[in-house]
């Protein structure tokens, strides 16, 4: 009783102490942080980062709005950075303070949500195309006929991700759209693709790592670190990028304006930054991190990743969605309900 | 006896519904609690029996911080709410029926009544500006909020005990004289206690297994069991999360039948 209770008295102090010295709040998505890179860190600092889950950027949002959080450093979603920006909930860095800003790789510095990188460090980044069991189409898959224009091999056994913004912006682009769009015309041929096609699918669900690591799917439309482990589970899995234009996400870390302790954070902004960091940043989650050089500290299995280290000839073929407008989340939820019935 | 009175398990399909009713209920809590033995980590393959999970899931520090936290609300919490749901059941049956009773039942249900997402929204804006006040981010506003939504669980099953009781014992107490406070004390209480004690066991499994309040509520660092969860679910679930569910299951499922025992009727 006695350990109880004291026990309990440190879990009270303790958390009032969220600006002591030698401390930093991370907010970030859950099972997101490796817990290596964290004891890393304080080793090297004398630094405790304590971090608290989050599991959607909407929840984020609103608690940081709410003020009195007591974070230092939070992890949105690209369409998420500008919001932030906007309502004044994070902060330009200084960067005088983060030496290894320069290694950002070239590709993710000037970024359409975060221009010259002045507001966020990478932590993490994925794609969205379609994963093929090659043992029973082995056609063309990086395309979005895959899944619109189902091959005869693959009628019934392909599944589809139920995320909107996915598989909308996937079809529009595929029409020949910009993602966001709000062009009828554009939007019209997106949707009848996407009636048409969707008898041939054997379902709208998660579970693509499980399903299709048990062989129950052979295709779905499904983000690269899923289709990793998938291909670690059966070899002859496959992971497309649609060549008519693919979503790609990243996760990346901000300054919050509130924050307490703004020097450990910055120094934990620079050691994320470091190669060697980011690489364990990417063997605890199993996505790649938009830090140049840090694929020689990524494990074996991931360095060679085509669904990691996406080839060359369809990396331009890759888009950031943006934050939609209204009328064009509008379209979008309309083509969608329509889809679910 | 001339007809047989009206009985539902005499309803024409009343076996098929209710066997129907109760497979879509309990067959996906089997397949959870299977699945935490599984050894591979992917969830609809089956090649053997592991405890593993059970034991990673032991191993790991963030779980171990999450349970103490959980523990630690939900204890503190149960305790403030019957503490408060005792005294409102004394309150609302020990005296003669007052005008606005039914309005101070609904009051005192509330959180049975508004809708979680709406109570935690509520508490992040009032509790956000008094973080700012006073820079204050402990336990207690967990406490606090955990301790308010709990009330109604405990004061429903303590009002139950408490009208079931036989008035005339108290009755009989005051004719020997004495006071109203020996009365409370010697006569009521006692007969309530288990009343009590069931409401605080169900106070503390609602506590424990909250997420959407909590999740609004929580400072930095206070991730409860439950939205320690709901986290993970960002990446693949592995078994170690099964695992995590079925010891709060039977955790859970323990406390209720205990709950069960003690507000059988003829006890």
């Amino acid at each position: 009783m006695t350990r109880f209770l004291t026990a309990t008295a440190l879990l009270l102090a303790s958390s009032t102490l969220a600006s002591a010295e030698g401390q930093l709040q991370l907010f970030n998505w859950g099972n997101y942080t490796s817990p290596e890179l964290l004891a890393k860190f304080e080793a090297e600092t004398g630094i405790k980062v304590t971090v608290t889950d989050y599991d959607s950027n909407d929840s984020a949002l609103a608690k940081i709005e709410a003020g009195g959080h007591g974070f230092d450093l939070v992890v949105p979603t690209h369409q998420y950075v500008q919001i932030f920006v906007e309502k004044g909930l994070i902060v330009p860095l200084d960067l005088t303070k983060v030496p290894n800003h320069g290694n950002i790789a070239p590709e993710w510095m000037d970024v359409s949500w975060d221009p010259g990188r002045a507001f966020t460090i990478p932590w993490q980044w994925g794609t969205t195309g379609v994963a093929v069991d090659t043992a029973v189409y082995s056609g063309d898959i990086n395309t979005s006929e895959v899944f619109l224009n189902v091959p005869p091999e693959l009628v019934g056994k392909i599944n589809i991700v139920p995320e909107m913004n996915d598989i909308v912006n996937l079809a529009v682009m595929w029409a020949g759209g910009e993602p966001c769009t709000e062009d009828l015309e554009v939007l019209k041929k997106a949707r009848d693709a996407l009636l048409a096609a969707k008898p041939n699918w054997i379902s709208m669900d998660y579970g693509a790592t499980e399903k299709m690591s048990a062989g129950e799917w052979k295709g779905s439309v499904n983000w690269n670190g899923s289709t990793m482990r998938i291909r670690l589970a059966v070899p002859t899995v496959s992971y497309g990028s649609p060549k008519e234009g693919y979503p790609v996400w990243m996760d990346s870390v901000a300054m919050l304006k509130d924050a307490q302790n703004v020097e450990e954070a910055y120094q934990f902004l620079n050691f994320i930054a470091q190669p060697e960091n980011a690489g364990m940043i990417s063997a605890f989650a199993r996505y790649a991190n938009g830090i140049a050089g840090s694929d020689a500290f990524m494990p074996e299995d991931m360095k060679t990743a085509p669904e990691v280290v996406i080839p060359e000839e369809f990396k331009a073929a890759g888009v950031f969605i943006p934050t939609c407008s209204p009328k064009a989340q509008e379209y979008m939820t309309a083509i969608w309900t329509e889809l679910q019935k | 006896m001339a007809e047989r009175s009206f009985s539902a398990s005499h309803l024409p399909g009343f076996t098929v519904v209710a066997l129907a009713v109760f497979t879509m209920l309990y067959v996906p809590i089997f397949i959870l609690v299977a699945n935490s033995f599984a050894v591979t980590y992917s969830a609809s393959l089956w090649d053997g029996l592991t405890l593993d999970w059970y034991a990673k899931a032991w191993e790991n520090e963030a779980v171990q911080s999450a349970t103490l936290r959980s523990l630690v609300i939900a204890l503190s919490a149960s305790i403030i709410a019957t503490f408060c749901a005792t005294m409102a059941a004394l309150g609302t049956t020990r005296r003669r029926a007052f005008k606005g009773q039914t309005l101070i039942y609904v009051m005192i249900n509330q959180p049975l009544m508004v809708p979680e997402i709406v109570t935690a929204v509520a508490l992040l804006i009032f509790f956000a500006s008094i973080k700012v006040a006073t820079g204050y981010q402990g336990l207690g506003y967990l406490i606090a909020a955990h301790s308010a939504f709990c009330i109604p669980f405990a004061y429903l099953p303590i009002r139950a005990r408490l009208e079931g009781m036989d008035l005339s014992l108290e009755t009989a107490a005051a004719d020997l004289y004495a006071s109203p406070w020996m009365t409370f004390r010697r006569v009521t209480l006692p007969i309530l206690a288990p009343g009590i004690i069931a409401g605080a066991m169900l106070a503390f499994v609602i506590s424990l297994d909250d997420v959407v309040i909590t999740e609004f509520v929580k400072s930095g660092g206070q991730d409860t069991l439950p939205t320690y969860m709901m986290g993970q679910l960002r990446r693949a679930m592995t078994p170690e999360v099964n695992a995590i569910s079925s010891v709060l299951l039977v955790l859970t499922v323990l406390l209720l039948t205990a709950f069960f025992f003690l507000t059988r009727k003829n006890d």
